[in-house]
Parts: structure tokens; sequence; C-alpha cells
């Protein structure tokens, strides 16, 4: 018993830290958002989540989310698979997995810089466009500051996250997979239908409920694009604990509370897609 | 008429030639191995044969059919791998049902034949079951039912006991041959374990870098190699350097011993061998020192010093028997038609 | 046919990822009208704002490295030690940054460390010092545990440990004489991605009211034109040094060990 006491000593320090500095934070501002001013239990401030505002927020969120998540699935596949099995020079692969390790973490105020001097209305792009081809895409309805525009810029992180979790994964099918289904007498496409993407699904899902919660969660970019001009929720949360803007802090702790469960929720699918993927590729 | 003719098949990678000329009948049903070490070609012939290779030169022509240039998806043959390659997101079933499925057979004739399959492996009952959750062994049978079930012209066997402990290799490597023999089909087998192919094959096609060195039966590779390379590849050989006394009678001299073989031979010197098991200890023939005695159950296997080379004698277990000591001075001899003479 | 697929999937992605890149190098460079010139640069050079918020955000970053270490490495390796069982558990916990928002933690941290609370850390300059610090922590936590746990898996733990004991060595001793060295190259992967997280971090920042370099370059963003596209380089540029280094130390670490 006393081997046991001692061992458990060890990861007193680690145990301490996540609890005052990740657990506690996190489990206040849950329990605060079911409690009213006065400390005592209510889910008034959920039913306050209802109101248009927030739950427009919620669902501008959620559909930047979904289609940065869904555009990086494709297109990180797409050029994962052209290095991998594209028939694209081998020397191709490392400065591309290189150059995805940097981009994944360039996300932040630095990146939304790059996309206002990109595509801003002075932008590079949008100056050549107007002056090479007579294409005025501002004319034309584009934005940088909106769904749109922060969808593409989210794109600058979520793409190369795919490559750099989906490349060993489809380094992990197996050749003899392929040949196997061919020499039974599939075609291209039948392999790749009943065998190759039931066999990556997992992955693919997975990876998918990472970049979602990877782009729902993101601040910084949005903040330093579009100011407060669109309200998503993370950056209406933002205003919230800087000034209140919501004027009842019990409904800030809500949709703290309501970010957690959507990355939550997003998490936990990545977690069980994995284990699936884990097994079959033993 | 041959079944599977390979018409001087030639391939390289690169400035590599892994191929050189290869030429080779199969009649209808039967059991051909190719043996040799890793990197002899044998894997890549199969992989011509199987169409994931396209021969630099040459011709494959299975059932009057020329099938080189055809993809692997229109060759009707069936494969199994040294990795079993089995689908991981599929069941036994479903796996064994893919070809059929992929070919547009109805899912009500599918069932028939994948439980027809499963009961001719074995493994009737574990149909619903994944690969992960089979043993390599089953795995394997598994592959091999996926492999018959769309009744495949050619049936091609890439290593596919390597992967398998020893016993269960025995027992498969069996089970392989009598579902072979059952259903006819002409099978190519590929291996680099010689009593695999002793023990299994109709003919065997002893390969060597990238070329054929020896085709033949079983008894033929082994009893009479035609190349050095057959004869120290295949079974242990004792070569002994021989004077040759008269070219016409065939009387050599083996280390001070004269040995009568009664065929004809070239003049000057040549190299005599024979199997471990054909060497006997006489009351005369070539002076030898004992040097080493193994009990390997069934056979004892004596070691021995001739010339100062080594030479190994096996004989079977007889209880009561006395054997030799270690620094025993003793004679060996052969019968005369097992002494093997091995070309230049 | 399908090499023409592949060959247009990654032509499209590299314009895609160079394009902001040459823009951003391009618009940086705009300041002088009709002509390029390195105005923008000067001018973020010259800020003092720029010096002492990049200044705090490096020391931060090397603060957050030591603190992290000094969490992970014991931790890991005395759960590979003696306590295997626990390994899902602290694995659970260090990957829990990346399922909880910074936003949500530092929101935690405002609620829980006020001025009226039971450890006022926000009251005091060096209070919310030590809180941001202890965030940045958190937030690296996932990639320094990562980098340190695979790094460990590639020692026999237990034997290095019973040599060492055997010698007479004790706990201290062991860990940072013996197994840090060990996992050095390891160590410095994961200190190069707290860096590149920290340096450039917004949010935890701009909220605990911090003069860090992610708030700076925010408002400078919200104020002037040129400049921020060449603060963009800069830090850009720190990420891809950052990444190179951590790539030629691991190499040379692996070079070095191999040729033991």
């Amino acid at each position: 018993m006393r081997q046991i006491g001692w061992n458990w000593l060890g990861v007193v320090p680690f145990f301490a830290f996540a609890l005052l500095f990740l657990m506690l934070p996190t489990m206040n501002i849950v329990i605060g958002a079911f409690q009213n001013p006065e400390g005592q239990f209510t889910l008034q401030n959920l039913a306050g989540l209802a109101s248009p505002r927030i739950v427009d927020s919620f669902v501008i969120s959620i559909k930047i989310s979904l289609a940065s998540a869904v555009l990086g699935c494709l297109i990180g596949f797409a050029m994962a698979a052209a290095v991998v099995m594209g028939g694209v020079p081998g020397w191709i692969k490392a400065p591309l997995m290189t150059f995805s390790g940097v981009a994944s973490n360039f996300a932040g105020v630095p990146l939304a810089f790059a996309f206002i001097a990109t595509l801003g209305r002075v932008g590079l792009v949008t100056m050549l466009l107007k002056q090479w081809f007579g294409i005025n895409i501002y004319a034309m309805g584009f934005n940088l500051l909106s769904f749109w525009g922060l969808t593409l810029t989210y794109l600058f992180f979520q793409i190369p996250l795919m490559i750099l979790i989906i490349t060993p994964a489809l380094e992990g099918l197996k050749r003899e997979w392929r040949e196997a289904a061919e020499v039974l007498g599939a075609s291209t496409g039948q392999y790749w239908r009943m065998v190759a993407l039931p066999i990556l699904f997992p992955s693919l899902l997975g990876t998918f409920a990472l970049l979602f919660a990877n782009s729902f969660g993101a601040v910084a970019t949005a903040y330093a694009l579009t100011g407060s001009s669109l309200s998503i929720v993370p950056i209406m949360l933002f205003a919230q604990i800087r000034g209140d803007v919501l004027q009842d802090p019990h409904l800030g702790y809500a949709m703290a509370f309501g970010m957690i469960v959507v990355t939550g929720l997003a998490n936990l699918a990545y977690v069980i897609m994995r284990t699936r993927a884990e097994r079959w590729m033993r | 008429m041959s079944f599977l003719v390979l018409d001087h098949l030639q391939k390289s990678f690169g400035t590599t030639k892994v191929v050189h000329d290869f030429n080779l009948s199969v009649d209808k049903g039967e059991f051909v191995s190719f043996l040799g070490p890793s990197g002899c070609g044998k894997t890549t012939v199969l992989r011509m044969v199987a169409g994931f290779e396209t021969p630099s030169e040459g011709q494959i022509v299975i059932d009057g059919q020329d099938v080189t240039r055809l993809r692997p998806n229109q060759r009707q043959i069936g494969m199994v791998f040294q990795s079993y390659a089995l689908f991981p997101n599929l069941t036994v079933a479903e796996n064994v049902g893919f070809g059929l499925k992929v070919a547009g057979v109805p899912r009500a004739e599918r069932g028939p034949r994948v439980a027809e399959m499963l009961d001719l492996i074995g493994l009737p009952d574990l149909g619903g079951r994944y690969p992960w959750q089979l043993s390599g062994g089953q795995q394997q049978r598994v592959a091999l039912a996926r492999a018959l079930a769309p009744r495949p012209r050619v049936l091609l066997l890439d290593e596919p006991l390597s992967a398998l402990d020893a016993k269960i290799r025995v027992s498969l490597r069996n089970q392989i041959r009598e579902i072979q023999q059952q259903l006819g089909i002409t099978t190519i087998f590929v291996t680099h374990d010689q009593e695999e192919a002793l023990s299994i094959s109709d003919r065997i096609v002893v390969m060597h870098k990238g070329i054929a060195d020896q085709t033949g039966t079983p008894s033929d590779i082994y009893n009479s190699p035609a190349t050095h390379f057959v004869a120290g590849f295949v079974g242990t050989l004792n070569r002994f350097e021989a004077e040759v006394v008269d070219a016409a009678s065939g009387h050599v001299r083996v280390a001070g011993a004269g040995i009568l073989l009664e065929r004809p031979l070239p003049p000057g010197k040549v190299v005599l061998a024979a199997r471990p098991e054909s060497l006997q200890i006489a009351p005369e023939g070539i002076p030898a020192e004992i040097t080493g005695v193994e009990f390997l159950g069934s056979v004892q296997r004596l070691r021995a010093r001739v010339d100062g080379a080594e030479v190994v004698l096996d004989r079977f277990n007889a209880p009561g028997e006395e054997l030799p000591r270690p620094g025993a001075r003793v004679h060996l001899a052969a019968a005369r038609a097992s002494w093997l003479v091995l070309p230049e | 046919m399908k090499r023409l697929w592949s060959w247009a999937a990654i032509i499209a992605g590299s314009l895609y990822f160079l394009l902001p890149l040459i823009g951003t190098v391009e618009f940086s460079l705009r300041m002088r009208r009709g002509e390029y010139s390195l105005d923008a640069y000067r001018s973020v050079l010259a800020d003092p704002n720029f010096r002492d918020t990049f200044g705090y955000s490096i020391v931060m970053a090397l603060l957050t490295i030591v603190l992290g270490v000094l969490i992970v490495v014991p931790t890991a390796y005395w759960v590979r030690l003696r306590l295997p069982r626990l390994r899902p558990v602290i694995e659970f916990i260090t990957l829990l940054p990346l399922v909880i928002p910074a936003i949500v933690v530092v929101f935690g941290y405002i609620r829980l460390y006020n001025t009226s609370s039971v450890l006022p850390l926000t009251g005091t300059a060096g209070g919310t010092n030590l809180l941001l610090l202890c965030g940045y922590a958190t937030l690296a936590l996932p990639y320094m545990y990562r980098a340190v746990d695979t790094g460990l898996s590639t020692l026999d733990v237990r034997s290095l440990t019973e040599a060492a004991q055997s010698l007479g060595a004790g706990w201290v001793r062991i860990i940072g004489r013996l197994i840090l060295p060990n996992v050095l190259g390891a160590v410095m992967s994961g200190a190069f991605l707290s860096f590149a997280i920290v340096i450039g971090e917004f949010t935890m920042a701009a909220l605990l009211n911090r003069p860090a370099f992610g708030p700076y370059m925010q408002l400078l963003g919200a104020n002037r034109a040129y400049e921020p596209a060449a603060l963009a380089v800069i830090a850009f540029a720190a990420t891809w040094g950052c990444m190179g280094l951590m790539q030629l130390i691991s190499r040379l670490l692996g070079v070095r060990k191999t040729a033991k």
C-alpha cells in the first residue's frame, strides 16, 4: 500500500496544474452556465441561447466550420492522394509535408493580414484580376469580410492539417488490397467504392470532425480579419468577455458552454472514428 | 496443347534485367512451383502472369488467348498473396463473394457459392467474422476461397505460407494441394522453401538470377540437378573433387579411393556429388574421419572430413546400433546410381 | 490521365498557398507610392511597441517551454515507469486543450482568478503574467506531451532507470542527467512548436490585457495599412525559422544518436 501512495506522488504536479489551469476554469464556466446571478441552479441561461442573435451566431459559425472542413477535407485529400498515389515525382512529398506542418500552425492574426494583402480591396490578386482580366471581384459581390472570405482564409490552415493527417492513412492502404481487388475483376472505381473509401472512411470522418472543431474555436484570424462585423460565436464571446455586450454575464457562460458542447461532440466523433480506423489498419 | 504458355518472357526495371528469356508450358490442372532465393525473379514472373507487370518482351497465353496486354481485372485469374490481403472492411463472406459481386453475379447466386467455398476451406461457420478476428492460417484459407470463388482459369500463389507458423505451414500446404487436385485448377506456386516445393508440386521450376535453371518433377530436380546452383539450392549435397582415370568406363579416383561409375565421363577432372542419405559407412571406400554426431530423432547426422572438406551423412535411427565416435577413421561409399556428376 | 489530375491538384493547391505569401510580401513593399521599398519594415522595427511586445512574447514563449518541460517530462517518465495504467487518463487530459477552445479556458481564468477570488491572480501584473504563462503552457500541453511521449517510447525507460539506480543515482539526477538528454530531440520539437504557438497568440493575451505581440499585431492591423503585411512576413519568417530549426536539430540529434 505504501508503495502505491508514493507512486501517486509523482504525478501530483501534473494533476495539480491540469486541475488549476484547465479543468477548474472549464468547470467553472460549465457550472456558471447553469446558475443565476444569485448562484442558484437554473436552465434560464441555456434557454437564453435561443435568442435570434445567438442562434444566428451559432448557425453562421457552424456553417463556416462545415464549409471549411468539407473543402479542407476534399482539397487536402486530393493533394495527399496526388502525392501518395498519383504518379507525381517523389521529391514533392517532403516539402509538401514540411510546408503543411508550418501552415497548419500559421493561424491567427498574421494569416488575416496575409489574406487582406492578397484578396482585400487593394490586395495583390484583386488588383491583378482587375488589371489583367478586367474582373472586379468586389463589384461581383465578393467580400473578404464575409462567410466565403472567412472560409477561404481558414482553408489556409485546414488543408495542411488534412494533408498531415490523411497522408499516413493513404500510405497505410496496402498495395496488395488494390492488386487483390484488380485480380478479382474489380475496376478502379469499384476498388475505391468497395474497398479503399470504406477503409479510409473512419479517418476521413474523424479528420473532418477535427477540422470542424479547429475552425469553430478559432478567434484570432476572424477577429483580425473582420473586427466584430461578422458575428460568429467566438467573436461574440470575445466581445462579451471584454465588455458584457449581452448585458448578462451568465448568458456568456451559456455561450461558452455551447462552444464546449459543439467542439466536444466533434472531437468525440474523431476519437471514436480513429479507434475504428486503427483496428482496421493493423 | 498447353493451357498456360509463357513464351520468351523478359522483364527489365530501368537498366536492370530481372527476368531473362523465361519459357514455360503448363498443362491444364498442373501444379507448378517456382523455387528460388529472393530476388531470383520468380515473383516478377508471377506478377507478369497476373498482369501487375507488363513484360518487356515475350507473350503470355492462357487457354489459347493472348493475355499479354490485358489488364489484371480482364484475365480471370485467382491470386493469393503472402500478406493475405483480405479487405479489412468486409466480412469473411463478403471477402469471398467480392469477385462475384464485381462481376455482377446476383446476390441469390452469390450466397450458395460463398457457402460452398467456405465449406471447401473448412471454415463454414466463420462467414460473419471480420479478418482481424481470424488467425493467420484462417485468413490465408479465406484468401484462397476468395481467389477460387469466381472460378478463375489459373490460380497464382505468391509465397502464401511464408507468414505462417511452421506447423500451420505444413497442414495448410497439404490442404492447398488437396483443394487444387479436387478442383483440377492450373496452379503456379511461388516459394523459396524447397521442402514446400518438393512436397506438393507436379513440376518445379528452379530459378536463379532471372533464369529458369531447371524445370522438372520434384524427383528429377532432387536426383539429377542440371546445374551447380540447383544441386546446391535443393537439398544438401556433398561434393568430391574427382580425377578421371578412364573416361570410357567411368573410372574415377576420390581421395585415393577408386570408384567405378560405369558411365562415360569427360577426361580430366570432374565434381562428384552425393546426397547425405546415399552416403554410407562401408568396409572400404573413400577414407574419412568422423568429426561430429548429431541425433535428430528419426535421423542421425554424421559429420566427417574428407581431404580437408566436410561431408554430411544421414542415416535412419536404429535403436541398439552403435554410433561411430568423433575421431574414428572410417570409409565412405555410395550406391553406383546415386552418384551425381556435376557439369562444369 | 491520373497523373494529369494529380498535377492539377498539386498546382492548384500550391497556387492557393503561394499567392497569399507573395501577396503579403508584395503588399508589405508598397508603402512608398509608385515604387517598392522597405519603409513598412523600417516603420515596424522603429516602433518601440513592436520591440516591447515582441520581446515580451519571446520571453513568455521561452518561459512556456521551461514550464512545459518541467511539467511534462517528469510526468511522462513517471507514468511510463510506475503508473502505466494511468497513461490513458494522462493522454486524455493532455488532449483536452484541443477540445476546449482557448477562449473558454481564459474565460474561466478571468472568472476563477479575479480580484475577489481566493487566488486573485488578475489583481497584479505579475499575477496576470503568471496566469498567461500557465495558459500558454496549457495550450502547448498536447504538442509537448505527444512529442516527449514519442521520444520516451524509443527508450527502455525501466532498464535505464534501474541501471542508474544500481549506480546510486537519485531521482533528480536520473531525470536531469539521464532521461532529459535522451529525449532532447523530442523535447526540442515540442519546444519549437510551443514557441510558434505562443509567439503570435492573440486570444488569451488580449483577454488578460497583456502587452503581447498578438494583440499588438491586431491593433496595428486595425489602424495601419502596410505595416501589418510587414508584420505578417516577419511572423511567418519566425514560424518558418522555428520549424526549420526544429527539423535541423532533430536531424542533428538523430545523426548523433545513430553514430554513437
